[in-house]
């Protein structure tokens, strides 16, 4: 198949651009490398605020009931009396912290952040198909984070009816308490999903209209590909969550009766209509860090990729999949049990899918030359956290079991497994990988140790004990175990569990730390081109890349996991380089 | 849109996105809206599914009937107006202005979203709405609501093609991105109707 290039940008040369003011540099800008990073520092400054919500949140759990040390006394109101957290306060930083952490941290670092950036620049494009589209999207995304933090001043302060904001609860002011919290929740899920559904129509287009010459789809990065399908699934999923979120908005606001008993309204319409989002959501939540990972593996194993195809149609079927297994959030809704088995059994086939990727990761590092940069370490922490939650997953999947642990911390440990230890673990690896190309200098490797190791190990402290928690019958959203007389014998799991948060919020500082350290010390640490001698486009132009990325188009001559080719007297050959006539390529 | 692809690397005079690519993006978009509208229709039909009886009757015990009629005649007002802005477009290529096609178009169009406003009130007047009549109040106004804001959206994009028209003849045989996505937009949002009228009006 010959290449698509929407209109070949012939020779963006990158002297003809004249210098642009601040303003359009920073702050309104069509660039798309400025928006991923634009991104970035957004959705870091969420990460600040989702994690300082979490540890409030694991300081009662541990210590319930007892002010919270320090900054007891500023917190509102509505969450904490004489410092020390309400049942309701802590209801809502429950809220609050998962709703952030899925809309405004992950999703923004991952498909935000790595979407804008790398798609362009790994497929040999100038820019994205619609740059006035993708600064809206990211501005579109300010708004919302906006709207949602206003909930915390609103008259009944934030909503407290859990991420899943379930009806009747969330959709009866009277139950919720927080007409206006609960509302501006809404909206706000409203506008993020605008700004998703801007940016994910953008890549798509992007992906299918403006490769370079040569670029075909099967010699496109796994990363292009991961996120390319995430847009897909984010152009399916999200608006469905929209009517959803409108709905709610007007049982609170305009009494209408969709989710309300009383008027012939169906609180599990709400279940079923964000469990159809919900679920692809997950997968938009951990595809693109797969995509990151597989791309770090195999340059830091210097190997190809193993069963490259397989990957793509793994995610292709993990993509599909998604869309019929929501139903496995709802076993305890009262469903009809012939359901409850469907949707049990299409839950454990995406266990294969996700069961091949594993081992192709493991057939790629496996007698790999494997070199344990940070980004590397982070990488292959992620495939085997992820393991743990997948397995977790299965566990789940099956209708009796989950009559068992639904509802509880075994849950919690679950997804934290699959969205700390896999999408989160995911990105800071793959920040490490991409820093230099973002930023032009590299970040140092001993902090970076440093930083991967405490987090690996404060993880698993704070996490693995919700298992067992989990496992010993403590539900999830209860403000105080205590109270339980056979919850207080695990309260010591818990104060661990705490431990473990707090080591995690301490060793992100040495993270932001090395950021601005490097970003201070630019010059000192400047990033030569391909620092990693990595195939892929975007190692070909200087780093940061600059403006219009490529000075000529780039002709693309195979795929990009040609490590260690035989004969060749390099381990690596660019993309944009033809391999010599005696060296035969394994394949595309 | 097509104004939506400005591209301040290329130099003046190549600033949108290539038409192609410009359509590709218009059908993506138009993808998630159909599922906004799958999710509306999808909770309508759930609901309505386990009502005993529907129309639910008002709290007072009356049941208000919906003026399929009137509705009907609208529809055909809609459904023309496909038609004549999608022969606009031919005339376009053919190398005509195209003007009064396009200005039939805008008046249909409006005619749609006055006839819906009228029912509105109308049902309005006779105690039907939003928080009346349980679901099927609620389930009406939302759907035909969340419909309305989008002939309105689309009667505004025409008017701008139009008015751009008028005062520039930017359309060329060659070059009328902003029209042809503005009309796929334009028979998208007739389809949804075609939809909802089924469902909504004619589904007894
Ligand atoms: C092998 C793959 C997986 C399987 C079989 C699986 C299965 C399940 C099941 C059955 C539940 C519902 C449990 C209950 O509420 O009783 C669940 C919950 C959840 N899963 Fe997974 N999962 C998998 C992977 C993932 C991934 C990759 C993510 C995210 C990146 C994820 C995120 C979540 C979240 C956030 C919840 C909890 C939602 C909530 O109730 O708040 N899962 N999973
Ligand atoms: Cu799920």
């Amino acid at each position: 198949m010959s290449a698509i290039t929407a209109e070949p940008p012939a020779s963006t040369g990158q002297a003809h651009h004249p210098e642009v003011g601040f303003f359009h540099k920073y702050i309104w800008t069509y660039d798309h490398k400025m928006i991923g990073i634009q991104y970035l520092w957004t959705a870091l400054f969420f990460l600040l605020v989702g994690g300082g919500l979490a540890l409030l949140v694991r300081y009662q759990l541990a210590w319930p009931n007892t002010p919270v040390p320090l900054i007891g006394q500023f917190l509102p109101a509505t969450v904490a009396s004489d410092g020390a957290i309400i049942p309701g306060g802590y209801n809502m930083l429950v809220t609050m912290h998962a709703t952030l952490m899925v809309f405004f941290v992950v999703m923004p670092l991952l498909i935000g952040t790595f979407g804008n950036f790398l798609i362009p620049l790994q497929i040999g494009a100038g820019d994205m198909a619609f740059p006035l589209l993708n600064e809206l999207s990211y501005w579109l995304y300010v708004v919302s984070g906006f709207l949602i933090l206003a909930a915390f001043f609103a008259p009944g302060g934030a909503p407290g009816t859990g991420w899943t904001a379930y009806a009747p609860l969330s959709a009866e002011a009277k139950y919720n308490g927080t007409q206006m919290g609960q509302s501006l929740w809404g909206i706000a899920i409203f506008v993020n999903g605008l700004s998703s559904i801007a940016g994910a129509t953008n890549y798509i287009t992007t992906v299918v209209n403006m490769r370079a010459p040569g670029m075909t789809m099967f010699r496109m990065p796994l990363t292009v590909w991961s996120l390319f399908i995430t847009a897909i699934l984010l152009v399916l999923a999200v608006p469905v969550l929209s009517a959803a979120a409108a709905m709610l908005f007007c049982d609170l606001n305009m009494g209408t009766s969709f989710f309300k008993p009383a008027g012939g309204g169906q609180p599990l319409l709400w279940q079923h209509l964000f469990w159809f989002f919900g679920h692809p959501e997950v997968y938009i939540l951990i595809l693109p860090a797969m995509g990151l990972v597989s791309e770090i593996i195999a340059v830091f194993a210097r190997k190809p990729i193993f069963g490259y195809k397989a990957m793509v149609y793994a995610m292709i079927a993990i993509g599909f999949l998604g869309f019929i297994v929501w139903g496995h959030h709802m076993f305890v809704s009262g469903m009809n049990l012939t359901l409850s088995a469907t949707f049990s059994v299409s839950t454990m086939f995406i266990a294969v899918p996700s069961a091949i990727k594993t081992f192709n990761w493991m057939g790629t590092v496996w007698r790999g030359s494997i070199e344990f940069t940070t980004a590397m370490c982070f990488a292959l922490a992620f495939v085997t956290m992820f393991v743990i939650g997948g397995l977790s997953g299965i566990f789940m999947a099956s209708t009796p079991v989950d009559l068992f642990v639904h509802h509880t911390y075994f849950i919690v440990a679950h997804f934290h497994y699959v969205i700390f230890g896999g999408s989160i673990l995911a990105i800071f690896g793959a920040l490490y990988f991409w820093f230099p190309k973002m930023f032009g200098c590299m970040l140092n490797e001993t902090l970076g140790k440093v930083h991967f190791f405490l987090t690996f190990i404060f993880f698993n402290l704070a996490f693995f004990p919700m298992h067992n928690l989990g496992l010993g019958g403590m539900m999830r959203r209860i403000a105080d175990p205590t109270v339980y007389e056979h919850l207080r014998q695990l309260q010591p799991l818990n104060q661990i569990s705490t431990i473990g948060a707090m080591g995690l919020g301490f060793t992100t500082f040495i993270f932001l730390g090395n950021i601005i350290i490097t970003l201070w010390n630019r010059k000192s640490h400047p990033a030569p081109d391909n620092p990693w001698h990595a195939n892929t486009l975007e190692w070909t132009v200087p780093s940061p890349p600059g403006h219009g990325n490529f000075p000529v188009t780039p002709t693309v001559y195979h795929g990009p996991y040609e490590y260690s080719v035989p004969g060749l007297d390099k381990d690596y050959l660019p993309q944009t380089e033809p391999a010599p006539a005696h060296v035969k390529l394994e394949a595309h | 849109m097509s104004t939506a692809v400005l591209n301040h690397d290329q130099p003046a005079g190549h600033a949108s996105a290539p038409p192609a690519t410009a359509k590709f993006g218009m059908i993506m978009f138009l993808a998630s809206e159909a599922m906004l509208f799958a999710g509306l229709i999808g909770g309508y039909i759930v609901l309505r599914l386990s009502m005993p009886q529907w129309p639910l009757p008002l709290e007072d015990g009356r049941v208000v009937h919906l003026p399929w009629l009137l509705t009907g005649i609208n529809t055909v007002f809609l459904v023309t107006s496909s038609f004549t802005l999608h022969f606009a477009e031919v005339q376009v290529k053919k190398g005509k202005s195209g003007l009064p096609l396009i200005f039939v178009t805008i008046l249909l169009g409006s005619l749609f979203v006055g006839i819906q406003c009228y029912e509105w009130w109308h049902l309005h007047h006779e105690g039907l709405w939003f928080n009346s009549g349980g679901v099927y109040g609620s389930s009406f106004f939302l759907m035909t609501g969340f419909h309305g804001v989008h002939v309105l959206v689309g009667v505004l994009l025409i008017l701008w093609c139009f008015l751009r028209q008028v005062f520039t003849r930017c359309f060329t045989p060659a070059h009328h991105v902003a029209l042809e996505n503005i009309s796929l937009y334009w028979h998208f949002v007739d389809v949804v109707w075609l939809f909802l009228f089924a469902i909504v009006y004619l589904w007894h």
